[in-house]
């Protein structure tokens, strides 16, 4: 029985849906580039990441989410204006984060397995 | 080996941060003890420096958006909440501190810490959970904590710090900042002054910094000291003064009473003597960097080179000791304050008036003209030796960005900065850094000193 929720999306309309649907719990988010029929994301450090932070999840709070989000194809990650961008001030992919806070790990500070256990544990 | 750590920091602000991670970095390991409510990044990041020039930056855009409509500019009236954008900003540099400790393998703890004996440490968490530890070398750098008036009744109930808001230096400067910036986003503010406002600064530029304010709205009320705060049943804030020069006394009510009186370390349960040049105190393996060591200037930027330092010389990778002398100052009120060395008082207590030269301008920014506004404040002064070379001894300068224009010449003073080096250096033009260079009057000649022309 798992103490968390994990849950999949693709894009940020479905993002959106999935965090206002769970208003007053604890959400952890993952953000990725898209993956393609096998299964690997056209970003190389994304691939990096995933293991790493899965690893981790196990040190999720009690009772929180964990949203594992596909942003989009490389051209629309690209594009400067695109909604993760603009409104969710993402800056790169992968980027982990605790929703509504300014705690983040953003590309090559999600390779650390130490740094995720952080973001996942403390305060 | 025989301790638990090499080297343990009790402190997570400029200087136990810039400590830590120095040490680290030269293959240290050790935890950093911080025990207050607000993130890593102490006085600075949480109550000081970094909220205070947001808060000011806050206020001068609110003057830029006056000046704007006579640039031609149409904007609308409004007004936007600023609290809610700072703490974000200092919350994300909480986070941004957090990070680099793990990542340099310093070990953080969020526990209140105090001495045991020379080489024991207690820790003690939110909850009251205790633990020791051992160390090699201990470095305190837990700061200053601002100071209430404490024979003044209801001052500490009803009355508030900067902590609350944010905070900075002790030199009365953070009264005049905090005043500055509140009354430029639009609330009545008055500043209570019992002596001199910006002690141990040059007492002119002082001058031109506080009518710059009171010609601005900002009420002072001079000589004055409070005797009592009493809650009144609407909520507001009744405060009884007394007027030292005619000893009457005087009330008014107002919303919120904020107290700017100094600072001081919390040793209570430290048990550390006067700290000695290199920061060693009188015991041979404990240190104090930071506001909580005494007679330092109390800046950001001096504990943080202070930390780094002593992290060198305990791993044995350097002697440098921190220079104290001509460190760069800014006082960010309304009219910004810049100043690097020696007040016009203090050069010519050390070296006898008829030593110093001082070369002074009242100057006005390109900027104020066609905004229409007041520069009679606006004034740059340099103290310099009165023969050979004139070397500096100390540079004054109020006008905008003031900090920016010192930091710059602070490296000239650095190095020797002579008043024929000012006079040798081409302008940059445009700006209000230039008259700098351009200095020619002196006091001495009794001349009028303000700038004409190109």
């Amino acid at each position: 029985m798992t103490k968390y929720e994990d849950v999949a999306v693709h894009g940020y309309e479905e993002f959106c849906k999935a965090v206002s649907e769970r208003k007053g719990k604890e959400i952890f988010a993952y953000f990725s580039g898209d993956k393609d029929d096998q299964g690997k994301s056209w970003c190389p450090d994304c691939v990096k990441a995933e293991p790493v932070v899965r690893g981790e999840l196990s040190y999720l709070p009690e009772g929180s989410v964990f949203i594992y989000c596909q942003v989009g194809d490389r051209p629309y990650w690209k594009d400067p204006n695109n909604d993760f961008k603009k409104t969710l001030k993402l800056t790169g992919v992968p980027t982990l984060l605790r929703y509504g806070t300014p705690q983040k790990l953003v590309e090559e500070e999600c390779f650390k397995a130490d740094l995720v256990r952080m973001l996942f544990t403390e305060d | 080996g025989e301790y638990d750590y090499d080297l343990v920091v009790v402190g997570g602000g400029s200087g136990g941060l810039a400590c830590s991670k120095e040490v680290a970095v030269l293959d240290f390991v050790e935890p950093s003890l911080k025990g207050t409510k607000w993130g890593l990044g102490g006085t600075c990041v949480n109550v000081g420096c970094v909220p205070k020039k947001l808060m000011h930056q806050a206020a001068l855009l609110g003057t830029a958006l006056r000046d704007a409509r006579k640039y031609g500019w149409q904007i609308p009236e409004s007004q936007t909440a600023m609290a809610e954008a700072v703490q974000n900003h200092m919350k994300s540099l909480n986070w941004g501190h957090r990070v680099q400790l793990q990542d340099k393998k310093v070990k953080y703890l969020n526990m209140k810490g105090s001495l045991v004996d020379e080489h024991t440490v207690r820790a003690v968490d939110a909850k009251g959970k205790e633990m020791k530890m051992s160390a090699r070398n201990i470095v305190f750098a837990a700061g200053g904590r601002p100071k209430y008036p404490t024979h003044v009744p209801g001052a500490e109930e009803f009355g508030i710090t900067m902590s609350f808001i944010l905070w900075t230096r002790p030199n009365m400067n953070v009264a005049l900042e905090c005043a500055g910036f509140l009354a430029g986003i639009g609330l009545d503010t008055t500043v209570m002054v019992r002596r001199i406002a910006l002690r141990g600064f040059d007492q002119q530029m002082s001058g031109l910094v506080t009518v710059y304010m009171e010609a601005h709205g900002i009420k002072f009320s001079w000589k004055c000291t409070p005797k009592r705060v009493k809650k009144l049943p609407s909520g507001l804030l009744q405060v009884t003064w007394m007027d030292l020069n005619t000893t009457e006394e005087h009330q008014d009510t107002f919303n919120s009473v904020l107290w700017a009186v100094g600072r001081a370390p919390e040793t209570k349960t430290l048990n550390l003597e006067k700290v000695a040049a290199d920061e060693a105190t009188s015991v041979p393996n404990i240190f104090a960097i930071g506001d909580i060591a005494e007679g330092r200037p109390e800046l950001t930027p001096t504990a943080i080179k202070a930390g780094r330092l002593l992290a060198r010389r305990l791993v044995g990778r350097s002697t440098e000791l921190m220079n104290y002398e001509n460190v760069a100052t800014t006082v960010f009120t309304p009219l910004e304050y810049g100043c690097v060395g020696l007040s016009e008082e203090e050069a010519e207590r050390r070296h006898g008036k008829d030593q110093i030269e001082v070369y002074h301008a009242f100057y006005k920014p390109l900027e104020f003209t066609v905004a229409e506004r007041d520069a009679t404040q606006c004034y740059i002064k340099v103290v310099c030796l009165q023969e050979g070379e004139q070397r500096v001894l100390g540079l004054h300068f109020t006008g905008p960005n003031a900090g920016e224009v010192t930091q710059g010449f602070s490296l000239g003073f650095q190095c020797g900065l002579t008043y024929e080096h000012l006079r040798n250096t081409v302008r940059t033009h445009p700006t209000c850094a230039e008259e700098l260079v351009k200095l020619n009057i002196t006091k001495r000649s009794g001349l009028d000193a303000t700038v004409t022309g190109c």
